[in-house]
Formats: structure tokens, sequence, C-alpha cells
């Protein structure tokens, strides 16, 4: 019995499937349109291509730049000997400003932009949460001066900051680039993450709470691992910020703390502007956010969350 | 173990009045079931229990202890949330044993495993402890979902449709199964759900809940035979309860109903009732039966269609402007049929026209009580 039912339903699927060859023509188009020639396939390599000559085309003019000698620098035809001379001399304080290294700079450059990303985590990850899961008094506007940080001209603070910072004896020290590189970083960290933690249903800690966890553990264990990406994405644009960061290091440091993107300046303040120096200081300079950027990169997945609640 | 208490349960979102001075007593190991439509306030009920929301005013006690300003991980209460709420990071086995990680369940890793998979096993998903919840379906996921309610002691469970999302096979199953499962047996247990036979099957007690207000708490027979008004006579039985509206007439020693159009009359065994009062007759369509039957009231109609529903059929038949159904076993009935609907006098329920509360539920005769079928043994095929 049972097995005539099978027998009785594959000869009807096989009945649907000859139905189906028959009503239904091969697909004539499709083939049609694969085998001529993919104009358009070869027009958007050709515009990606021609985009990515345009966008590379001062990094490698700058590299060019950083291989010439001191003779060289303003020819415009590309018959040189490459020479090192310029890495060399940034490295050795020949050519930098009061003798100090490009080396200071730059271990500079990493201890303040790291420290002040790290500052913004510890506190700014705890503040998202807070922003996103609780209407407090005061919390939108708190949030909106965070924000206004961004858009407010650093240049407009520059001056009172200064005499605070000579006041207060932060001038020049790391720390001081520390507390005010909080106004890059911690607007964007807040912002970033308070959507993240938004986009979290408040019941998977609460869940955590009847659980038996308090509350500290319920956001430790549960919300900050799903924010994850979240997190290596904010903070590894606030690093870019806070690395790139011109205004305020130049204003408030001396020689002691100054950074990279002061310090590559320093090159061309002699008699003779020294462009294959600054150039080849950039191009160190670039290093750390690249390597950063590709570090994280499996962080910056979205998706982690799913299948936390149903869909 | 514990009993649970609500007084004056008052929330409020903003201007949205959620729950409007709940009163509710949970008894020790009760197995308590709030049903009610969607935004009745049913869920906002358990996390008003759990502590997940502060209730405006009110005050929530369990085991007599007054717990409305107490943390929830210290109320020693275990919740399935509706959206299962999985932890998504951890495998199965993981989101399970969370709770026996914690300071406050803590068991020996062994112990846990074994408690882990007991409950696992019962419910069908022990051989899915090494996925990922992502990697389930949604009846899987609830599933999980409830077996880390259950691995852990708690004084009161509050479980929010658990079953909800399981296909409908699988849902028979697990509402059979799930009370006889020894944990949920013990423990003062409140569970929320809009399905009126999952409350029927399950419920103890069962609570009717509207636009955050009580409407009814009883036994399965009380919201059966006594409905206080049309909205708990509507929210239990499938077909829904008939409507007739009329009025009252002849308030002479006995009153008689008067449908609005006039096809129906019908002596009533009511209390006595002014002439003219405006009342909804409830007729459940599984009361009612096809022909003329001594000692019952008859009413008469025309078929209008006739489904079939397995073993039975719902007939709606057209009496004036109303239309009634009626469940039977009776096969040769086909549209246009005269037929006479015949309903024991007992079985008649009025409502006020314009407050929609029962009029006859008070004053009825014990014996009713003792008589009173369980829905589920009238139920489908």
């Amino acid at each position: 019995m049972a097995r005539e039912g099978i027998v009785a339903v594959q000869q009807e699927t096989q009945a649907t499937a000859g139905d189906r060859a028959f009503t239904t023509p091969v697909s004539e188009p499709i083939q049609s349109r694969r085998r001529g020639v993919p104009w358009r396939d070869l027009a958007i390599s050709a515009l990606t291509v021609l985009y990515f000559v345009f966008a590379l085309f001062p990094v490698v003019w700058m590299i060019i730049l950083s291989l010439k000698p001191q003779d060289k620098l303003f020819t415009t035809y590309f018959q040189f000997e490459p020479t090192l001379a310029a890495y060399r001399e940034i490295f050795s304080g020949a050519g930098g400003q009061g003798g100090a290294t490009f080396l200071r700079f730059f271990v500079n450059s990493l201890v303040v932009s790291l420290g002040a990303v790290l500052v913004s985590l510890v506190v700014g990850v705890p503040a998202a949460y807070a922003f996103a899961r609780w209407n407090f008094r005061g919390g939108e506007s708190l949030l909106f001066t965070l924000l206004s940080f961004r858009f407010a001209p650093e240049l407009m603070v520059i001056i009172p900051l200064l005499v605070i910072y000579r006041r207060l004896g932060l001038f020049d020290t790391h720390l001081g680039l520390i507390w005010v590189y909080q106004l890059i970083t911690l607007p964007l960290i807040v912002w970033i993450l308070r959507s993240y933690f938004q986009d979290l249903t408040p019941e998977l800690e609460q869940s955590a709470l009847l659980d038996g966890y308090n509350r500290p553990q319920a956001f430790l264990k549960i919300a900050v691992p799903l924010i994850l990406p979240g997190l290596a994405a904010s903070g590894l644009l606030a690093f870019i910020f806070a690395w790139n960061s011109f205004i305020f290091p130049f204003a408030l440091t001396g020689s002691n703390a100054q950074t990279v993107t002061v310090g590559s300046l320093s090159f061309l303040g002699g008699a003779t502007p020294r462009y294959n120096l600054t150039a080849a200081a950039a191009l160190i300079a670039l290093i750390p956010p690249l390597l950063l950027a590709l570090s994280i990169q499996r962080f910056l997945v979205r998706g982690l969350t799913f299948g936390a609640v149903k869909g | 173990m514990a009993t649970l208490t609500l007084r004056a349960i008052r929330k409020e979102y903003g201007k949205l009045v959620a729950l409007d001075g709940l009163d509710l007593d949970v008894g020790d190991g009760e197995f308590f079931v709030l049903l009610g439509p969607s935004g009745a306030g049913k869920t906002t009920t358990l996390k008003c229990v759990a502590g997940l929301e502060t209730p405006t005013a009110g005050r929530v006690e369990i085991g007599g202890r007054d717990v409305t300003d107490a943390e929830p991980n210290t109320r020693h209460v275990a919740m399935a949330f509706e959206n299962y709420a999985l932890y998504p990071q951890y495998s199965v086995y993981d989101n399970i044993a969370f709770p026996l990680r914690s300071k406050r369940y803590y068991r020996p890793p062994v112990e846990a495993r074994s408690v882990i998979e007991r409950v696992t096993t019962t419910l069908g998903i022990a051989h899915l402890l090494e996925r990922m919840p992502r990697e389930l379906s949604g009846g899987q996921r609830q599933r999980v979902a409830l077996a880390r309610v259950l691995v852990r002691p708690a004084d009161v469970l509050l479980l929010d449709e658990p079953l909800s999302h399981l296909d409908a096979k699988l849902r028979a199953t697990m509402r059979a199964e799930l009370k006889s499962l020894g944990d949920v047996q013990r423990t003062t247990s409140v569970y929320v759900t809009h399905d009126y036979l999952e409350a029927l099957a399950l419920g103890d007690r069962i609570a009717v809940l509207r636009e955050g207000s009580l409407v009814q708490v009883g036994t399965r027979e009380d919201l059966w035979h006594r409905p206080v008004d049309l909205f708990v006579a509507r929210a239990f039985g499938q077909p829904q309860i008939n409507v007739i509206p009329g009025e009252i007439v002849s308030a002479t020693g006995s009153s008689t109903f008067h449908s609005r159009d006039g096809t129906v009359t019908l002596p009533l065994q009511a209390p006595l009732l002014a002439a003219g009062t405006p009342v909804d007759l409830g007729l459940r369509p599984r009361d009612l039966i096809l022909g003329e039957m001594p000692g019952m009231l008859p009413i008469r109609g025309q078929v209008y269609v006739v489904e079939p529903l397995g073993r039975q059929r719902e007939v709606t038949v057209e009496i004036g402007e109303n239309r009634v159904a009626v469940v039977t076993p009776q096969e040769d009935i086909a549209s246009g049929d005269q037929v006479t609907i015949s309903v024991a006098p007992e079985r008649v329920l009025m409502f006020d026209g314009a407050t929609g509360r029962n009029i006859m539920s008070d004053g009825l005769p014990e014996s009713r009580m003792e008589r009173a079928v369980h829905p589920e043994a009238v139920g489908y095929a």
C-alpha cells in the first residue's frame, strides 16, 4: 500500500515536471544576454580604475617625493635616483625642530591618541548605555552638548584653552592632550554606541537580571559583548580623528608632547622647505591607523545579535 | 514557592495607562493564567511582578514580602519572554546554564549538566545543545527560553506566551506536557496568553484582562458558564458566542425576551426585569441543538451556510436580521433549509444591552456548576 502510494507520488511529480518543461520555454533571453560583450561591467571597471588612480595619486606623489634627493624636489619629471635619505634624516633628528626626532612625535601621537580613545571608551560605553536605556532629566541636552563639541570650531576655544592649560600646568603634557582630545573622541563614541545599544532589545539584560545577575554583570556579560562591532568601529574612527588632530597639539604643545601632525610640518619651517622630509613623515604617520583598521577588521561585522529575539 | 499578591497596581507610560488598579491574588503553587487581547496589559503585569517595570502606584508582594521596590535579581522570579531573549553570543547549552552560573542560583557544573539534560530531554531540545540560537527555528528558540526558566529554582514562574510560536501540533503536545513538568506543577506560575484554549486547558484559575483592568477572575467553569459580561463571553469559544439584541417585554410574573427584529421570542427564567429593558441574548454555538427538543426553547430560522469542521460542522442559521452559528454533528443539512434551533433554558445567557454585564450571573442554581461540561470535551473533532 505504502509503496504504491510512493510510486503514485513519483509519477505525479514526473508528470508535473514534464508539464512544466512543456509549458515553460527554455530561458532564451538570459542565455542571449550572457553571450554578448559585457559592456556594462567593462565600463564600471574602467571607471573604478580611473577613480582609483585619481584617489591614490596624492599618495603616489608623496611616495615619490619622499624618495627624492633634496636638489630634485621641485622637478616634475620622474628621473632621479631614489634615496632613503629623507627617512634617515627624520629619525636622526637632524632636520627636526629643536633636535626632537620624528620618533618622539610618533610615540607622542600613539600615546595621546590611544590614551584618548581608551579614556573615551571607559567613560563613553557606560554613558552610551545609559543614554540608550533610560530617559533621565537633562539626558537629551547632555547628548546634544556632547554633539555640539563636534560641530563647534576648535579655533573658537583654543585661546582660552591655552590660557587655562598654562595655568593648570597641562601645557605640553600628554595628559593635557588626552583630556582635550575627549572633545573629539567622546561624542563620536557615545553617539555611535548609543545607537548600537538601542538596537539591542532590553529584554536580554532583563533576562540576565532575572537569571540572578546584578545590573553591572548584565551590562558586562550580555550587553557589551553584543556591541563589540560598534566598539571596534567607533574606537577606530575615534583613533583616526585623534591621530589627525592638528589644532589642539599645534596650540597646546611645545617640544615635549608634540604629535606627528605638527611635527611633520616643522620640516617646512627652515630656510629651505624640506618637502621630502614632510612627505616621509606623513607616510610613516599613515601606518598606525592603517594597521589598526586591518587588525580590527574582523570585528567590523554586523549580525552578531542575530537570533536573540524572534525575527 | 510563594503566594503572589498585586494590590491596586497602576502603570502609566506617559499619558498611556497600561494598568489601571489591578488586584490579583495567586495562591501558592497555583497555575494562574492571564488572558486578554494584545495591549490589555498582560506583559506589563508580568514585568511589574518581575521588577522590570516599576508600577506607578500599588504594591507587589511575593510570599508576603513587599517587593515593590526590590531589584529584579533579588525577587527569586523566573520569566520566559515572549521574544525569547536568548543570549546570541552563547550556545544553547550556555544559554540554559546561564542562571546556574550566577552567584544566586549557582550549581556545580556536573549537577548543572544533569539538570539541563533532564529538562531539555523533556522539552525535546536535547540534541540542540551545541547549536547557537541563530541556528534554531522559532519553536526551538521558544523551548530553549522555556528550558532556561525551568532549570533554576524560583518562587514565581512568569511565562509570557511561551507556546505562541510553536506549530499547532507541537503546541498541543507542549500544552499537555507543560503542566506535568514537576517544577511547573509545584511552582506558583503566572501564564500569559491570548489563546482561550490554552487558558482553559492550563489555568487553575484564569483572569481576563481588558485595557489594563481586570474583567473577571475565576475557574474555567466560572468563566465559561458565568461570564460577567459580553467581553468575557466573547473571549471564550470558537465559533464565538451568538449575540441577539432585543428587549424584555410583558414583565408579569415572568419575563419574555423579544429580539429587536421581532423574530425571536423566548420565555426566560430570569430575575424579574422591567419591561423595555434592552438585553443581549447570548447563545453558545455548542449549546445549540438542531431540531425540536422537549423541554427546550425553540428558535426558527433558515440555514445560511454550512461549513464542515472535520467530524462536526458549523451551521450558520439566519434568523431575521441575526445570524446564529450552531455546531452540530448532523450531516443532512443544506443551505436554504428551514430549521428549528433548540436551547436548554439554563444555557441561555443574558447581558444588559447597555453595559454588557451578565444579568443572570447572580443566583444561579448550584447544580449547574456540577453539570458543567469541560469545554475541552466539546472541542473540535
